[in-house]
């Protein structure tokens, strides 16, 4: 286990190098300066030059990547053109936001869609089933942002039960911190807890057909119990993965999510990096969402051999 | 009868509430405190007013920071930090006196000391600055509360210049006007305005308290110079990227003003009786910049083809969202609201709608087909808008037009290099001076050379008699349509809204200023 795990962290090193190359190249090589953005739009040809030269950006691009390769190994990711500080303190101020935004809305999904899927799988072809799987459905196709709009619409602007957009520090104002996270987390878990609740269907489904299962209820087991103890755990594994794989989604789409609920988490930070071509910044982003998705493969590759004992990594 | 007892007391008891508060709070009393949330797209690059000429930055900083002079509700130069200047005979020594007593957000006192780098630094970095400083001699001070300006040739653009709200001659305090070239942006805030800069938050605010040492002036508020009042406790200036999340927040109340909003938020906001939706002029004419410097269009008479094709009443209509509130017919340089250059002509090649007359052009600027490159972005909703209905009309005439949709950030870019485009789309704002309008200048993308344009220009630099001036600016706009540096199409107005509680909101500047502005209880 444990020579499994250094193997698998040592592997993350050439991933990681691989993505701190495109992702210079990517941004560098799209068109357009920060320094126009930055100055304005009247600003003179003269003034933008001297500027691009006070910033480093008049270098050669390889003398760039060059030193941005050194500054990473230092663990420094340089300093945002824009907001005037380390990157890496722009990336750990606005951390929190996305954090607890894809924590509530992974709750939210998983608690809609675990409960739906099992519910539909135990009685199958029943009007239960086809309702949850329709909504399930509409929650797949609806795309995020028009979700969002509209729970804006009638939750804060017709009914006035929730403010429109917003953040408060879930660690210095909890309550407000509350209020604020419902509409979000719902609009971003919703799509998500529809795909869960497809997967956690059909595995159960898998599961119910199986030798043991008719075991169990020939052994005459309530058919609950044999419903959400012998045939949910076992279920459970492929389900863990899909939750893995929301995660990573979920810190995708809250990009659009944080902008529409005006959230100052990393998906707004890097958006409106791109926009302004900050580039420190987005290479900043990139590199940590990198990271945070090879954790949490790894993470879920290790939760398989704690759910289920079959599987051991030698 | 006891019931009628009750009802009578209780409609005394209301009588009286009523009449006692009028006696204490009479309509429109400018009260003191709250906390003003205003609503706006971005995040400024800086809040060092000499370094960026972007609006954002604009609209902060002339909180924080004030300059030599302002400007007045004509949009014409009125002294702020200066109590008055005098001109020497010769039209070449500027001899500004300041105020006294005016103190920076540090507590120490504004004197010639922090005058003289401020604006030495302000001359090497801001456009207004630079074209003021390349007719300064010298530049110096005389005493504690005298400053005096030399220059090299007999100017137009002193005072104006000083007074321009855009990347404008801020004051600081001496030791931050030196400690920052000017080529990299400051990053230490004090000023001597009404309100001073208590934190920033990128992306999540930026607040700004009272200066309870302000010293305003002693005249009425006038334009966005004058006295300067703040009554509000703190402005908390919150980035809302998204336009519907704006609108939204401004309804439920979550902000008291949010600006830059899309037009067709209009009606909605008219239905809510708890908000004042405000149509925002000056905004932007809509232009369409040619590439003179290379390139197809550097052919005067394919410029021409293209002014005579176009009708711009429905492209206006079409960006307005259909509304005739939010744009205006309008063929002078500079918009109605800045009274002292708007030109009143007739008979110029504005909005000919003369599809013969294009075609006539095309032929003789021996036109065959060659694809024309229209930059635009779909950043700004209406840059989008009327480029493609000005692709539609031009091409109703024999024209063709590659459109190029980029983001704003590549057009930018893109429009410095004169092998990239042939056209691309902008607004141009308010410029207060003939001077300032960069599209006549041989600097900015575009590049516009034309001798007889550029030496007209200078010309308007070095007048100093007004009438004389205007006579000028007259013939420049003359030549401005003979020639078609760039094509004006129509003013486009704004919207902004605000909640029915704040009072005192100075709807004719082009851009939003919250001094002399309170909350209603």
């Amino acid at each position: 286990m444990a020579a499994y795990l250094v193997r698998r962290i040592l592997a993350v090193i050439p991933v990681m190098a691989v993505v701190v190359t495109i992702v210079f190249l990517l941004i560098h090589l799209i068109p357009g300066d920060p320094v126009s953005v930055m100055l304005g739009p009247d600003a003179s040809p003269a003034q933008i030059q001297a500027t691009r030269a006070a910033l480093g950006l008049d270098r050669p691009i390889h003398q760039q990547l060059v030193t941005f390769y050194a500054r990473v190994l230092r663990g420094d990711l340089g300093h945002s053109y824009y907001l005037d500080r380390p990157v890496t303190r722009a990336l750990a101020e606005r951390a929190e936001p996305t954090i607890v935004l894809t924590l509530c809305a992974l709750l939210v999904a998983m608690a809609i869609g675990v409960p739906s899927g099992i519910v539909a799988a135990a009685h199958r072809g029943s009007w239960w089933d086809r309702g949850l799987m329709l909504v399930s459905l509409l929650g797949v196709c609806i795309p995020g942002f028009w979700l969002s709009l509209n729970f804006i619409f009638l939750f804060a602007v017709r009914l006035g039960w929730l403010p429109a957009a917003g953040y408060a520090s879930i660690l210095s104002e909890p309550r407000a911190a509350l209020t604020y996270m419902v509409l979000p987390a719902v609009s971003l878990g919703f799509s998500q807890s529809a795909l869960i609740a497809r997967i956690a269907r059909s595995c159960m489904l898998d599961v119910l057909g199986q030798d043991y299962i008719r075991t169990a209820r020939a052994k005459g087991l309530h058919p609950r119990t044999v419903t959400y103890v012998h045939a949910f755990r076992n279920a459970l594994v492929p389900v863990v993965a899909v939750i893995g794989i929301t995660t990573a989604i979920l810190i995708g789409g809250a990009v659009v999510t944080e902008i529409v609920f005006n959230i100052p988490g990393l998906g707004r930070l890097v958006i409106t990096a791109i926009l302004r071509r900050d580039y420190p910044v987005v290479q900043g982003v990139v590199l940590a969402t990198a990271a945070v998705y090879v954790v949490i493969n790894l993470m879920v590759d290790l939760l398989y051999a704690f759910i289920d004992p079959r599987i051991r990594y030698e | 009868m006891r019931g009628s007892a009750v009802v009578r007391s209780a409609f005394l008891a209301l009588a009286f509430a009523a009449v006692a508060g009028l006696a204490v709070v009479p309509a429109d009393a400018q009260v003191k405190g709250g906390v003003l949330r205003v609503g706006n797209l971005g995040e400024p690059p800086s809040l060092d007013a000499h370094w960026t000429t972007a609006s954002i930055t604009e609209t902060l900083t002339n909180h924080i920071y004030e300059g030599l002079y302002s400007l007045d509700k004509d949009n014409k130069p009125i002294p702020m930090l200066a109590e008055s200047h005098t001109v020497s005979k010769d039209g070449l020594v500027y001899t500004f006196k300041l105020r006294q007593g005016v103190k920076f957000h540090n507590g120490k006192e504004m004197t010639s000391e922090d005058v003289v780098p401020s604006l030495a630094r302000w001359g090497k970095q801001s456009i207004y600055g630079k074209a003021l400083f390349a007719q300064v001699d010298t530049w110096k001070a005389i005493d504690k509360y005298t400053v005096e300006m030399k220059l090299k040739e007999k100017s137009a653009i002193v005072l104006i210049s000083l007074a321009v709200p855009n990347n404008f001659g801020a004051i600081y305090p001496k030791e931050i006007a030196e400690k920052f070239e000017p080529a990299v942006k400051a990053t230490e805030y004090i000023g001597t305005g009404p309100y001073k800069l208590a934190e920033w938050k990128p992306d999540q605010y930026i607040r700004m308290v009272r200066f309870d040492d302000y010293k305003p002036r002693n005249e009425k508020p006038n334009g966005y110079g004058g006295g300067k009042t703040a009554y509000l406790d703190e402005i908390r200036w919150v980035p809302v990227p998204e336009v519907a999340t704006r609108v939204a927040q401004v309804e439920t109340g979550e902000l008291d003003f949010a600006d830059d909003l899309n037009l067709d938020a209009y009606d909605r906001l008219k239905r809510n009786s708890a908000v004042r939706p405000i149509v925002s002029k000056p905004y932007y004419w809509l232009v369409a910049v040619f590439n003179k410097k290379e390139g197809l269009m550097t052919n005067q008479k394919l410029r021409q083809a293209w002014q005579a094709a176009i009708d711009i009443e429905p492209i206006m209509k079409t960006v307005a969202g259909g509304k005739s509130e939010f744009y205006r017919m309008d063929n002078s340089l500079a918009p109605l609201e800045i009274s002292a250059w708007h030109t009143k002509m007739s008979g110029l090649p504005w909005n000919e709608r003369n599809k013969d007359k294009a075609k006539k052009l095309l032929q003789e600027a021996g036109y065959k087909k060659e694809p024309i490159r229209f930059m635009t972005t779909q950043e700004y909703k209406w840059m989008y808008d009327f480029a493609l209905l000005t692709k539609q009309q031009l091409e109703d005439v024999g024209f063709n037009i590659d459109l190029q949709v980029v983001d704003w950030a590549t057009l930018v870019k893109r429009r410095n290099n004169p092998k990239e485009y042939d056209a691309f789309t902008t607004g141009m704002g308010a410029f207060y001076d003939p001077t300032h309008h960069i599209y006549l200048t041989s600097s900015w993308p575009g590049w516009t050379h034309d001798e007889d344009i550029l030496s007209l220009q200078s010309e308007l630099a070095r007048e100093t008699d007004p009438k004389k001036r205007m006579a000028l600016w007259e013939k420049q706009t003359r030549q401005f349509y003979e020639k078609v540096p760039v094509i004006r199409y129509g003013d486009l107005f704004g919207l902004r809204a605000a909640r029915t509680n704040v009072k005192g909101f100075n709807e004719s500047t082009e851009r939003i200023r919250f001094y002399n502005v309170w909350l209603e209880k």
